[in-house]
């Protein structure tokens, strides 16, 4: 293969990669979104799932106990905030606020008392699951790029395939939906807009954490602010996908190609490295810009 | 009967005060080894010398300033998340100024421009998700995030690339001259005159909300923005204008820690700032006068954790836990009944 196409293979399997944490977040999120709320918390729910989550999956040498681990941990945090704002009637943006707030705060100074230091924690984990076998690695071009993941980044997609369909085809999630467009229709009609609100919080913690998580596994790291942004791009990922599955995975892999983009170029040109991390969130400015409605 | 209580302001604010002060305490015994001394360092250092206590002033100065923006934006319904950047170019955009003006300017004419500079700065920026609000409909809290990061990484490469000072070890501007900073008060602390331009400001935005028009439609536009449209006040100005207001005194904070305490940028300048002043303006209960306290209260949480962690090793990040806290309670509006009684 020539140097060009080694160089695109690259980019374009690096783009399936850092896809996977924005899908399952912004999908997580979609629910919250769909149910009418604009949950600004996805960034730090991420944050909370990929700490805990890694630190089980470090102390158990196994990965799916990580993904349980990330995933309750993170719904923990998305409970907390649906008892804050639906039983407290606390402002859901202030709430969401502080979600962030508390899940930088808690994952570093567990980082310090666990790991004794707010930087890097290595974990030594056994290597993911292959989700295809190895032959099928082995097409030139497209299979390194779309053969060689893990289940876990298969689980993605899985992820917003199932989501869709339960947004779309199940009770459960129409009433979450009608709760978005017209709560007080939900509730004439016998059921608790509440207790939607509270579901779709839980489907984004879960959403989040396992998104958190695959962050941590890519890198076989916890680092404080790993996130560093993920979750307000996964936001955006919502409005550029128009709260379709379908667009929004779309979405995602423009935000994720930015991000591979953005690593290669940082790796070999002479542009700034620090200009260049840039990218990602100004390709995510620009499409936030695009999805608005200009009056 | 309702199901809750209704939590009013006031009962708001002591609780979410009393909460954060008992997780404190609560923090501070599971992770230092002696309680006694790390909560004596947390709840009385600050204030045991004069160093300390000019110190800890110092740091509620910045919070004054940036969290008067963010109350102003709150009024109107705005949220600005992008503090952090804002802040942080502002001050680059100050500590520029001040490095580059010739050294026989007048002290007096350099502090102004820096904190013209700053503010203009801030403005322009938190003007930005403002008008992509006003006309693009783009929810301003996820706008005003994005640029402030990507403005961190640009600010970043200025400091550590063309600013950087060749004589530091560390990420930095070069030192701004000893003439050019503001005068201290309670020296040797790091607390300087700007904590009168904080006040007085503070006093500003206080008579213009009460005793103008300006003041009395914003407040319109936040609390029924139908109703202000109907009223033919200009909504879409106003929320540019409360968003660059906002940006502004991010901005202004930025600049007067360049010719204060700081006296260069750092890589990191604005750590933490841009989210604690959103901390006061919601402790401050939407009363200008209330974001002294509240600014008072808040660096005495962060004074407090460094504090500890000189002092015992705890880190310093349980302030983001505290604030957090402090957030969570002051934004609850009803104790849910824990029996429901007769429905």
């Amino acid at each position: 293969m020539s140097d060009t196409a080694t160089v695109l293979v690259d980019i374009l399997k690096y783009t399936i990669v850092a896809a996977t944490p924005l899908l399952f977040a912004s999908i997580g999120g979609l629910f919250s979104e769909l149910a009418g709320m604009l949950n600004i918390a996805l960034e730090g729910l991420m944050g909370i799932g990929a700490f805990f989550g890694m630190a089980a999956a470090g102390l158990t040498g196994n990965i799916f106990i990580g993904v349980l681990a990330a995933i309750a941990s993170s719904v923990a945090g998305s409970l907390l905030m649906g008892a804050v704002t639906i039983k407290f009637k606390a402002n859901l943006f202030i709430a969401g606020l502080a979600i962030n707030l508390l899940a930088g705060g808690i994952t570093t100074v567990l980082s310090q008392w666990w790991y004794h230091t707010k930087a890097v924690v290595a974990f030594a984990l056994p290597s993911p699951l292959p989700a295809f076998p190895a032959a099928l690695a082995r097409i030139p071009f497209v299979g390194p790029i779309l053969f060689s993941h893990s289940a876990l980044t298969v689980s993605a997609w899985l992820w917003a395939v199932g989501a869709a369909f339960i947004i779309r085809n199940s009770r459960h999630g129409i009433r979450i939906q009608a709760t978005g467009m017209n709560a007080q229709a939900v509730s004439a009609l016998g059921y608790s807009p509440d207790r939607a609100r509270m579901a779709a919080l839980v489907w984004s913690g879960i959403g989040s954490g396992l998104g958190g998580f695959a962050l941590g596994l890519s890198i076989s790291a916890f680092v404080p602010n790993i996130v560093s942004g993920r979750g307000w791009i996964a936001l955006v990922a919502i409005y550029l996908g128009r709260k379709k599955p379908l667009w929004i995975a779309a979405s995602c892999l423009l935000f994720a190609f930015a991000e591979s983009l953005s690593n290669y170029i940082q790796g070999f040109s002479s542009i700034p490295p620090l200009l260049v991390l840039a990218l990602p969130y100004a390709v995510t400015l620009v499409s936030l810009i695009a999805a608005g409605n200009k009056k | 009967m309702p199901a809750e209580r209704e939590l009013r302001g006031p009962a708001r604010v002591v609780l979410a005060v009393g909460v954060s002060i008992a997780f404190a305490a609560g923090v501070l015994a599971l992770f230092s080894q002696d309680l006694g001394s790390a909560l004596s360092q947390f709840f009385l250092e600050p204030f045991s010398n004069r160093y300390f206590l000019g110190n800890y002033l110092a740091d509620a100065v910045p919070l004054m300033i940036a969290g008067l923006g963010v109350l102003i934006a709150f009024r109107s319904k705005n949220f600005n998340l992008g503090g952090e950047g804002q802040l942080y170019a502002s001050a680059l955009a100050a500590g520029v100024l001040a490095l580059r003006l010739p050294a026989g300017t007048d002290p007096l004419a350099l502090w102004f421009w820096a904190a013209l500079a700053g503010a203009l700065t801030g403005a322009a920026i938190g003007a930005l998700s403002g008008l992509l609000k006003a006309f693009w409909r783009v929810s301003e809290m996820i706008s005003s995030f994005l640029v402030s990061a990507i403005i961190i990484n640009v600010s970043d490469f200025f400091i550590t690339g063309p600013l950087q000072d060749p004589a530091s070890n560390f990420q930095t501007t070069r030192q701004i001259a000893p003439q050019f900073l503001l005068p201290r008060i309670l020296a040797p602390s790091k607390l300087d005159i700007s904590i009168g331009l904080a006040l007085a400001l503070i006093l500003v935005f206080m008579v213009v909300a009460r005793r103008t028009r300006i003041g009395f439609e914003l407040k319109i536009c936040g609390e029924n923005e139908e109703f202000a449209r109907y009223c033919g006040i200009p909504v879409a100005a106003y929320q540019v204008a409360a968003m660059a207001i906002s940006g502004g005194l991010y901005g202004l904070a930025g600049a007067l820690l360049v010719v204060g305490p700081q006296g260069r940028v750092m890589r990191g300048f604005s750590t933490g700032l841009g989210w604690s002043a959103i901390s006061v303006a919601l402790l401050a209960q939407g009363s200008e006068a209330g974001v002294v306290p509240a600014a008072l209260f808040i660096a005495f949480l962060g004074t407090g954790s460094d504090h500890v962690m000189i002092g015992s090793g705890v880190p310093s990040e349980i302030i983001s836990i505290l604030q957090a806290v402090a957030m969570l309670f002051i934004t609850a509006r009803a104790l849910p009944r824990l029996r429901r009684r007769r429905s």
